[in-house]
């Protein structure tokens, strides 16, 4: 077994302890401290691993067992595939998950124990699944890892149950990702019927066309889990759960397990030509999208998950471009700069209790080390040349200009100089300016808070200048060269930024407001015509089916059921009660059975 | 023939002890008589050389059961002196089944055609083996079942205010 | 002829079966009952007895063994439940018992 199925043992064996022993979950506490030891370890060894993993096009380090062994044949395998990919996003996720799970045990302190223990046993079985799919060695271990971070999404978005609206929530990104994943069920079954096997690699097609359809069903599931327009809706509401859960869960790993897929089966996605197109244009539009959305929010989580939509939005047009390094590239930045803005606005929100940013305002000198770890996530963000960020959207863009597609790489450009703006606008709102009342009374947060947002603003700020090591363990060469795409992007950016500034510098309440657009975004334009669908499309067919399900359905189990108590009726004078009649009976039983076997015997 | 008369003198206490066991007014008889049908099963036991089966026979059942049973009806007994079975509910409905049952079995073992020569028996030697290694989990099993049932049976028995 | 074969056996368990099933189910005493259910139990394990000796599977006397340990566990659970019954109801008529009902 290799080194990297520790990675998910350890924290296994977390979850199972904290699931079964309840009195150990209930400690609150050790229960928290057991998880973050295993998650911390997991760690650890995703780096170990990925030091010694061999560069792409080597083959992949492979344990597997057989599952599902039907009449002798093997169906599918369960096991670990230990290659580039899977390696570089093993580090990307343990190294968020251990940040986020130290940073908990300040920010969820005031939880009752049972709930704290609940809270990191689900934290724990993410782990097991976010690594179980990241490591699988076949789309089937692949897509029963999908679903089971979908069900610790579920669980934990939920995890203030008591509030309706976290329930509520809660149910809404099931049922849209589950929606998107009955495109990714039938990808699946689609290509068990073509191929015989589960693979993304190493074999034929017998129906060439049949590769392209798989792809762009498997597409779906990413559409759904990666928040695409117009699917993204599910992603805002999940702010429900408490701050870094978005972290890791809904900015870092688990939406990002979407343009995961797509790179892990990129032989199946590379040829698909007319999807790459329309992957092109779907990402491009929901980066816009989302991007327009994030500049007219007042909460500030709000503001970051739309802000994750659009660099979702990013990374998938950046993978429509025919090349996946500047698409995972942007991924694996984006996890890191992402979550330490979340987990920045975690601390803003422990500081001052609330999420709204007109609440905030002049925190810079309340709380300087939060605003100064968030400021390198805004800046990552927003591509300024040096950070992270600006190298992983400098590739990713160039890939789409070499792609030709010009159409998405304008929208690109665009959003390329909304984004600095609305993040400007954040950290304006948040940090600049005056003090409101409640930043006065704001108090920084703990060390164990603020070392894992630290540690994290470490790959955030540097982790551009590997990208050249980064493409050498993906086989693909990269250098940085300045370039006309790279240039008009980065302009954009510092328009963007100084525009930002220029507009919400003083941090005044007044300036919140963007003229025009604002409020038919804020309105959630998408998630009315959803709703509109729901009520126009779906409800009058529900109702029929509930006409047919009242009258005819019911009909139906009502009558047996009126037969039942008729018949119970007359057979309840059989019942006696006396042991003997029961004797009788038995016994009559028995004869009747041996008389049909003589009977048969004769027969036959 | 001394095989046949054996077998007949058996037969016949086997048959006459469990006809009086169903038809006796007096329970302790009903179980003394269950002692002579139980007895002369154990000879047929050892007529088919299952010497081993016989003495567990007599030992255990006949010895144990028999004891227990006759404690059980002195204990149910309510005001001393012999003590009634009570007679027989429908005897005639009860004789039609049982007479059923017997006609059924008695036609599947004339058609069964079975073998009538008579090959070595199991020792018992074999018996142990056989108890002890293909048959070891049952017979372990057993052990705890018997276990159960006596800790069944303590519960089920104790008196509440005692 | 050289003595009994199976058949003779057979007929044997056969009318001690079917003695005890009258027993059973014309019986009012519960203990009586009980110990005609022991009749039919015998009757099985000559049955078992019969078979292992007569060369159809040479385990069928292990098999009368474990139905015989069977045997007695269930006397000894059928025998608590009788004086339990007769303490609880002041009789042992099993015609008497009519708590199945419902």
């Amino acid at each position: 077994m290799p080194l990297a199925a520790l990675t998910i043992l350890l924290p296994l064996a977390s979850f199972a302890i904290l699931a079964v022993f309840w009195p150990i979950r209930h400690t609150g506490r050790p229960a928290a401290w057991l998880s973050t030891l295993t998650a911390v370890a997991s760690f650890v060894i995703a780096l170990l691993v990925l030091r010694d993993v061999a560069p792409m096009g080597a083959p992949p380090e492979l344990w597997t067992m057989p599952w599902l062994v039907h009449g002798g044949r093997v169906i599918a395998e369960v096991g670990f595939r230990v290659d580039a990919v899977s390696a570089s996003m093993l580090v990307v996720v343990t190294c968020v998950a251990a940040c986020v799970q130290v940073y908990s045990l300040g920010y969820m302190s005031h939880e009752p124990k049972p709930a704290l223990g609940r809270y990191y046993a689900w934290h724990s079985l993410f782990i097991v699944a976010m690594a179980g799919l990241v490591l699988a060695p076949n789309l089937l271990q692949l897509v029963a890892g999908w679903e089971l971070v979908g069900l610790c999404s579920y669980l934990l978005i939920g995890f203030y149950w008591a509030k309706p609206s976290a329930g509520k929530a809660a149910v809404k990104a099931v049922w849209v990702t589950r929606f998107a994943d009955i495109g990714l069920m039938c990808g699946l079954v689609l290509l068990y019927v073509e191929t015989g096997g589960f693979a993304w690699e190493g074999f034929s097609w017998a129906n060439p066309g049949a590769s392209e359809l798989v792809a762009a069903l498997l597409f779906l599931g990413v559409m759904g889990k990666s928040a695409q327009v117009p699917l993204h809706v599910w992603l805002p509401d999940a702010m429900e759960g408490p701050t870094p859960v978005s972290a890791l869960l809904h900015a870092a790993t688990m939406v990002a397990a979407g343009v995961f897929l797509v790179v892990r089966c990129w032989p199946l996605f590379e040829g698909a030509e007319t999807l790459l197109v329309a992957m092109s244009w779907i990402g491009a539009i929901t980066a816009l999208v989302a991007a327009i959305t994030a500049s007219v929010q007042t909460d500030i989580k709000k503001v970051l998950a739309y802000s994750t939509c659009s660099q979702l939005g990013y990374m998938v047009a950046g993978l429509g471009s025919g090349e996946m390094l500047g698409g995972y590239f942007h991924l694996t930045t984006h996890a890191f700069f992402k979550a330490l803005l979340f987990l920045g606005a975690g601390s803003v929100i422990h500081a001052v209790h609330s999420n709204e940013m007109g609440e905030m305002g002049g925190l810079r000198k309340k709380i300087p080390l939060t605003a100064a770890l968030f400021a390198i996530g805004t800046f990552a963000l927003a591509g300024f040349p040096g950070l992270s960020g600006f190298f992983s959207k400098d590739l990713l863009l160039e890939e789409v200009a070499h792609g030709g597609q010009w159409g998405p790489l304008a929208i690109l450009l665009f959003v390329a100089g909304l984004t600095p703006f609305y993040m400007m606008r954040v950290y304006c709102l948040v940090f600049l300016g005056e003090p409101s009342e409640k930043s006065n009374h704001a108090h920084e947060s703990p060390l164990v808070m603020l070392a894992p947002m630290a540690l994290l603003a470490i790959p955030a700020a540097v982790l551009g200048f590997g990208a050249g090591s980064f493409g050498e363990l993906l086989g693909h060469e990269y250098h940085f060269a300045v370039t006309p795409v790279g240039a008009a992007a980065t302009v954009a950016g510092l328009l963007g930024l100084g525009l930002g500034y220029a507009k919400f510098g003083m941090g005044q309440l007044a300036s919140l407001e963007l003229p025009g657009l604002a409020a038919f975004v804020r309105s959630g334009p998408i998630d009315n015509a959803w709703r509109l669908c729901w009520e126009r499309g779906l409800l009058p067919v529900a109702r029929n089916v509930g006409w047919f399900d009242r009258y005819v359905v019911d009909g139906l189990v009502n009558f047996s059921g009126w037969i039942t108590l008729e018949a119970g009726d007359r057979i309840r004078r059989l019942q006696t009660g006396s042991a003997h009649d029961y004797l009788y009976a038995a016994a009559l039983g028995a004869v009747l059975i041996a008389v049909a076997g003589v009977v048969g015997g004769v027969l036959a | 023939m001394i095989d046949w008369l054996l077998f007949a003198v058996l037969s016949f206490f086997a048959l006459g002890g469990a006809a009086r066991v169903v038809t006796s007014e007096n329970l302790v008889h009903v179980v003394l008589y269950l002692a002579v049908t139980l007895i002369a099963t154990a000879g047929v036991y050892a007529q088919m050389d299952a010497g081993f089966l016989a003495a567990i026979q007599i030992l255990l059942y006949t010895g144990g059961v028999i004891t227990l049973m006759l404690f059980a009806v002195l204990l149910a007994r309510r005001n001393g002196g012999s003590v009634p079975a009570e007679g027989h509910t429908s005897p005639l409905r009860s004789l039609l089944v049982a007479g059923l049952v017997a006609g059924l079995s008695g036609y599947t073992i004339l058609r069964g055609g079975a073998p009538n020569r008579a090959p070595e028996a199991l020792s018992t030697a074999e018996l142990g083996r056989v108890l002890l290694d293909p048959l070891a989990l049952p017979f372990e099993a057993l052990s705890v079942l018997l276990l159960a049932a006596m800790i069944g049976a303590i519960v089920l028995a104790r008196r509440k205010d005692a | 002829m050289t003595g009994p074969g199976l058949d003779a056996y057979l007929f044997l368990a056969a009318a001690m079966f079917a003695i005890g099933l009258f027993g059973v189910l014309s019986r009012r005493n519960l203990l009586a009952v009980i110990v005609s259910v022991e009749l039919m139990a015998n009757a099985a394990n000559i049955n078992l007895v019969a078979f292992s000796r007569f060369g159809v599977h040479p385990w069928g006397q292990a098999l009368a063994l474990f139905a015989l340990a069977l045997t007695v566990a269930e006397v000894v659970v059928g025998l608590a439940l009788v004086i339990l019954v007769s303490r609880t109801h002041g009789s042992l008529l099993a015609g008497s018992l009519r708590d199945l009902k419902e």
